[in-house]
């Protein structure tokens, strides 16, 4: 591992009683975009803030470039962080604002402000430059900011849900706006959200948390299509989750028998179920397919229509099967206006069994 | 509606006292109105007499109306008056450098250093002196400062002293302090205490050392709460009479102890009214320049 710009070893953060992170192991590399997601809660922040020197661990150790940075008080790393509240400095000017950090390197006035211009032009704010804080919108102080964290040229960038003030159409722009920066400069972001669609946008590899522990790592396909547990299929994305006894195992696949049937489930060659213990799978809302008729055969549930929720070209179906559990169906809106739902009464959902993805019994 | 309406309006335009006196009881003016009458009565109005005063005359110890420069003159012609004024001056001004210096770190550690509940019953043990008479808290440093006192007495021990500290300028400073340094470390912590975190943190995040961060960052967020404890540490110790008095020993005289003497001396109320309306005209500029410096947008 000599990439390795940032590992977690077996670091553990309390607050008094409290457990905010327990035993993280793990990497991060140089010229990675990592996001760590999680509910509120589960330890993310702290993680980052662990990062810039703004918490200690306490224990295990928290390695920079093979440094260890247990000892090494925030105002000595070069871990720029972007707040929540971007915590700009509402004394000082943009301009100002972005000098700071070179200021105190000790980096001259002409070469700082050069410098400060140079980042402000580069985000497009630059005619914002000498207007006060208290004056510029929410996306214009976003990128103050980052043109302050970014100016003094770091290996890393840590963000804390710099967007989750913004709306909906500035998120976006934003979320382009970080992607690209990152390529361009080639350093590592770290990036904490509560936002699924924000981690996936952007991140090469997320981290989600739960209840300070790491319940996955993976790029967000493998998070979306493999989830590892129960925690990232229910957190992540419009999953089904089907829980049963396992009926056989070939190895290849198991038989898992629930309280709407049986279900054939293709094995993804780590876990090996043995015939009689609890087994529970995930089958996404995008992979089944809908129909009026009965499939002759294969993984089938039959359901009946409580709700539909519009969102645009896709369209997530709420329906409720036998056992009165919920099941969640996601299909091109266009194919729905063919099917003439509200017509249909009894619905059937199906899938093969390669879809469904084992998750074990937790 | 109509006939009632026209009866309406024509009686309004009629009887305009009425209306006058309808349009000072809105509820608006009602809840201002004890206020602006107490603020008339026992300061504007006093106030107008005292200007008012200083431009009377006295005749054979009797004071009498009349609209002459002379106590103005008279005042603002003797050195003494404006040693005093320097002098009062210079003790309030050193009296809030020395306050706001040593509360600055007693309020720094309550805002940052200490947990909530901590800093609840600081504020709460500062505010027990007030419970005590200012008179008797000052009566109670003779004790502890006279020659045969208590620190001249611990000071013997070890061969030192004994230091004259009643009846000098380092008395009143003290007695200043008695009188402004709770009040100041309270204010100090509420404006400390009112910082968003995340700046300090930002500025240690960008490399500013903790110390800087408490100029660079801490100073002017701080700013509007401070200059305003500055600014009543000030005008308390300027106007304070008891201090110098009782711990200064009362020579030279501040402007509080002129105006006393100079009443005394020959029923000359006229000539302490001057005294005073400098006073207040003093205040007054330390006060607005204080406040627009407190509130203004920027520092630099």
């Amino acid at each position: 591992m000599a990439d390795a710009l940032v590992e977690f070893d077996s670091v553990v953060k309390k607050f008094g009683d409290f457990t905010a992170v327990e035993r993280m192991n793990f990497t991060i590399d140089e010229g990675e975009f990592v996001a760590i997601m999680g509910p509120s809660g589960c330890g993310k922040t702290t993680t980052l803030r662990m990062l810039a020197g703004l918490e200690q661990p306490s224990k295990g150790e928290v390695r920079m470039q093979g440094r260890v940075m247990n000892a090494v008080p925030a105002h000595e790393r070069d871990t720029p962080l972007v707040w929540q509240s971007l915590a700009l400095f509402p004394f000082l000017n943009a301009r100002e604002n972005v000098e700071f950090g070179l200021q105190m390197r000790g980096v001259d006035a002409a070469t700082r402000r050069k410098k400060a211009l140079d980042w402000l032009d580069r985000l497009e704010i630059g005619e914002f430059a000498e207007r006060d804080i208290s004056s510029l919108s929410g996306g214009q102080k976003q990128r103050v900011a980052l043109a302050r964290s970014l100016v003094t040229e770091p290996k890393i960038l840590l963000l804390d849900e710099p967007l989750s003030a913004l709306d909906a159409n500035l998120v976006i722009r934003m979320q382009s706006m970080l992607t690209r920066l990152q390529r361009e400069l080639g350093i590592t972001f770290v990036y904490v959200t509560h936002s699924q669609s924000e981690a996936f946008a952007m991140a090469d590899r997320v981290v989600i948390m739960s209840r300070g522990r790491i319940a996955q790592i993976g790029t967000p396909k493998d998070i979306y299509r493999a989830p590892d547990n129960r925690f990232v299929a229910e957190f992540v994305g419009r999953n089904n989750i089907i829980s049963g006894k396992i009926k056989s195992s070939s190895g290849k696949s198991v038989l898992i028998n629930g309280s709407l049937g049986d279900f054939k489930v293709s094995l993804g060659g780590r876990a090996k179920p043995s015939p009689g213990s609890e087994g529970s799978f995930v089958i996404a809302a995008d992979l089944v397919r809908l129909s009026s008729k009965k499939p002759r055969a294969g993984n089938q549930i039959e359901c009946s229509l409580i709700s539909e929720e519009f969102i645009g070209s896709v369209v997530t179906l709420f329906l409720e099967a036998r056992d009165g559990s919920e099941f969640k169906v996601q299909i091109q809106e266009r194919e729905l206006a063919d099917m003439d739902l509200k017509h249909m009464g009894k619905v059937f959902v199906s899938w093969d069994p390669e879809r469904a993805h084992y998750i074990g019994a937790d | 509606m109509p006939v009632s309406g026209k009866r309406t309006q024509s009686a309004l335009v009629e009887t305009t006292p009425k209306r006058l006196l309808s349009h000072l009881l809105t509820f608006k003016n009602a809840v201002r109105l004890p206020i602006i009458i107490w603020q008339a009565l026992f300061f504007i109005a006093p106030l107008m007499f005292m200007v008012a005063m200083s431009f009377f005359i006295v005749r054979n110890y009797r004071m009498t109306e009349a609209f002459e420069m002379k106590n103005w003159l008279k005042m603002m012609g003797r050195d003494y008056f404006w040693d005093s004024y320097g002098l009062t001056i210079g003790l309030a001004t050193l009296a809030t450098l020395v306050v706001m210096t040593v509360a600055f770190p007693a309020a720094y550690t309550l805002a940052f250093k200490v947990s909530e509940n901590t800093r609840r019953w600081a504020v709460f043990l500062l505010i027990i002196p007030f419970f005590t008479s200012y008179l008797v808290r000052i009566f109670s440093w003779y004790v502890i400062l006279a020659e045969s006192g208590v620190i001249n007495a611990m000071l013997g021990y070890i061969g030192l002293g004994p230091y004259i500290m009643l009846n000098t300028k380092f008395g009143t400073i003290v007695g200043y302090m008695t009188l402004t340094l709770p009040l100041v470390i309270i204010l100090q912590t509420l404006s400390l205490a009112n910082i968003d975190r995340s700046l300090v943190e930002a500025a240690h995040n960008l490399g500013c050392r903790p110390w800087r961060t408490v100029f660079r960052i801490v100073l002017p967020l701080a700013r509007t709460g401070l200059i305003i404890a500055a600014v009543f540490c000030f005008i308390l110790s300027f106007g304070d009479f008891v201090s110098p008095y009782y711990l200064g020993g009362s020579k030279p005289p501040t402007l509080p102890i002129l105006i006393v003497d100079t009443v005394k001396s020959g029923q000359q109320w006229p000539r302490a009214a001057v005294v005073a309306v400098v006073m207040m005209v003093t205040l007054f500029i330390v006060a607005f320049g204080g406040i627009a410096a407190a509130y203004r947008r920027r520092v630099r």
